[in-house]
């Protein structure tokens, strides 16, 4: 083929790919699919797709071309290998061309034109608004801020996020690591509450005669109970661990018990020294109620103690029915009580032998702190003294009114 | 028309005018196989930044005269399916294998003899890569050899290189078998 043969078909190659008829479909292609590409040095599975399109575009453009001009690909090729098509100026009218066949050459075009769009967008948003908002005069700071912004969001999350897990992660810790402690904690911790509510709500039921020392009693059945709730859902050292709690507000109750009890006695005390203040610690009234006594000795005991309680200073068989059912109401009441406080103090004893058998039998123990506060009392075992004295003297008033 | 088609692209391809010989290469396997460490070690870059491949990276090696453009496809199995759009025209596969990871051999071996099968790789000869060799739990080339059964291709030329992309071991040795390999077959052309 003649040299000028060739030289034509380059000449015609360059118009046409100068020409709308190539221009326009080229460029609108890149234009709208080029803000996929970035400058990143990894590509995206969808530039590929893109280049697949590409060539196909290209092809079916430059065969039409082919045909219109009566040209093959022959003449296509060796027109394109000429001397003359190879100079500088021409190869880059021919990268679009090449482009179809090498992907890093597209790949840079797709790239290059996306940045031309943004630098066109950008002097169209000067010549419409005069000059670039401040967020777009300098481009490599606001991308900084705009990074700065999101990585000081991003670290507040991960912050947050390190403290939820922190705080779940303490939590099971407690919750698996220490469970035995924590629940036996909480225990002592409910049986200290079950104390003091015992402490408050006694303090109360002072004001009605009947209900006093029904009141203790509910509760500290009802504290039992409590306890024995707690024992039993744990295992045998919580046991261990609650007893001695325990022991000390089974204690409680039956000083209190004694407390009320020794209440019934003050009357006649008080009125053998016929002192009406008389001082509840100096007073013989605790007498221990052994759990020996029998029934009927404790029965007539109990009658009497209740006779004297209720001020009667006649012999029972003296008084009237009316007073006599009275008598034996409350001769009944405390012998239920004596009871329950003899149940007790079995069970106290019975806890007291497996947990602390070297303690004294909890009846002297009672005694002792009622009535002579010896050894090494402590602080709070002194309130609680002071409360129990300050119990028996509302009692006692309320006696001596009647 | 499609044969047209082809021949156009062919024409293209002839278009570039360049005298140096260009190979295509595809770089597969499973994903932390370490495709992206050995690409980047290949071409002399630094190893130590390497984030797992969502698209692909390309690269363009300069060696026995030769320039070898290295495709590596992200291995994730999402990504996987993606695979075959990147066999044309291959003159070469790099399978690249987790020596260390034998929970996996099963599966690797699945995806390769996949690609095995491939039209577009059809008497594509084959480079497989034993990495991570420098891990104290990675297994022996030979032992992934006879897990692949790799004596049983006879349909193309196929080699297996012990290697830590990491260190550079091996690595150059797989680049001489390519490069050998490649320049025979072209001369049969």
């Amino acid at each position: 083929m003649a040299e000028d043969d060739s030289e034509w078909v380059v000449e015609s190659i360059v118009g046409y790919l100068g020409s709308p008829e190539w221009l326009i479909p080229v460029t609108d292609f890149m234009e709208n699919k080029c803000t996929v590409f970035d400058d990143e040095d990894e590509n995206k599975l969808s530039y590929t797709e893109i280049h697949e399109s590409y060539k196909s575009l290209v092809e079916k453009l430059l065969e039409n071309y082919m045909q219109e001009v009566g040209i093959n690909e022959e003449q296509f090729l060796d027109a394109c290998t000429s001397p003359f098509a190879k100079s500088k100026t021409l190869q880059a009218v021919f990268q679009p061309v090449l482009a179809t066949d090498d992907f890093e050459v597209f790949r840079s075009l797709m790239v290059q034109k996306n940045m031309e769009l943004q630098l066109q967008a950008l002097r169209v948003i000067k010549e419409r608004n005069g000059a670039l908002p401040e967020c777009l005069t300098d481009g490599v700071d606001v991308m900084t801020e705009l990074q700065q912004q999101e990585m000081k969001i991003l670290q507040e999350v991960l912050k947050r996020s390190k403290e939820e897990y922190d705080q779940e992660l303490s939590r099971r810790l407690l919750e698996e690591d220490f469970g035995a402690t924590s629940s036996s904690r909480s225990l002592r911790k409910l049986t200290t509450e079950g104390e003091e509510s015992q402490i408050t709500t006694s303090t109360p039921s002072q004001h009605n005669d009947g209900a006093k020392a029904k009141d203790v009693q509910s509760i500290s059945s009802c504290s039992n109970g409590h306890h024995a709730s707690l024992v039993n859902g744990n295992t045998l050292p919580q046991t261990k661990l609650v007893s001695p709690v325990r022991d000390e507000v089974m204690e409680m109750t039956t000083t209190t018990g004694s407390g009320v009890l020794s209440s019934f006695s003050l009357k006649p005390t008080s009125e053998c020294i016929s002192n009406g203040a008389a001082e509840p610690t100096v007073l013989p009234a605790v007498r221990p109620i052994q759990p020996t006594i029998n029934s009927q000795a404790a029965a007539k005991a109990w009658l009497e103690e209740a006779h004297r309680e209720a001020g009667f200073s006649k012999p029972y068989t003296e008084l009237s029915e009316s007073q006599q059912e009275q008598l034996q109401q409350r001769a009944a009441y405390l012998r239920q009580q004596r009871d329950k406080l003899h149940a007790l103090k079995k069970e106290q004893q019975k806890t007291k032998y497996t947990a602390k058998p070297e303690e004294a039998p909890p009846t002297t123990t009672t005694t002792n702190t009622t009535t002579t506060p010896t050894q090494d009392i402590s602080a709070e075992e002194k309130k609680k003294l002071q409360k129990r004295k300050h119990l028996a003297e509302k009692l006692k008033e309320e006696v001596i009114k009647k | 028309m499609g044969e047209a088609q082809k021949g156009l692209l062919s024409v293209i391809e002839k278009l570039k005018g360049t005298t140096e010989q260009e190979v295509r290469i595809v770089l597969l396997g499973l994903d932390n196989a370490g495709k992206t460490t050995l690409l980047k070690s290949l071409a002399s870059e630094d190893v130590n930044t390497i984030t797992p491949t969502q698209g692909f990276n390309i690269k363009s090696v300069a060696s026995h005269g030769m320039k070898l453009n290295v495709w590596d496809i992200g291995g994730q199995r999402k990504i996987r399916p993606f695979w075959k759009k990147y066999l044309e025209k291959t003159d070469l596969l790099i399978y690249v294998i987790d020596s260390a990871d034998k929970k996996r051999f099963e599966e690797t071996g699945l995806e390769l003899s996949e690609l095995i099968d491939e039209e577009n790789l059809k008497g594509v000869p084959v480079l497989i890569f034993a990495n991570k060799q420098d891990l104290a739990t990675a297994s022996p080339a030979s032992e992934i050899a006879e897990g692949l059964n790799l004596h049983t291709y006879r349909d193309r030329e196929w080699q297996i290189q012990a290697c830590s992309a990491v260190s550079g071991e091996g690595v150059q040795d797989g680049m001489n078998w390519i490069c050998n390999n490649i320049v025979n077959k072209k001369k049969k052309k």
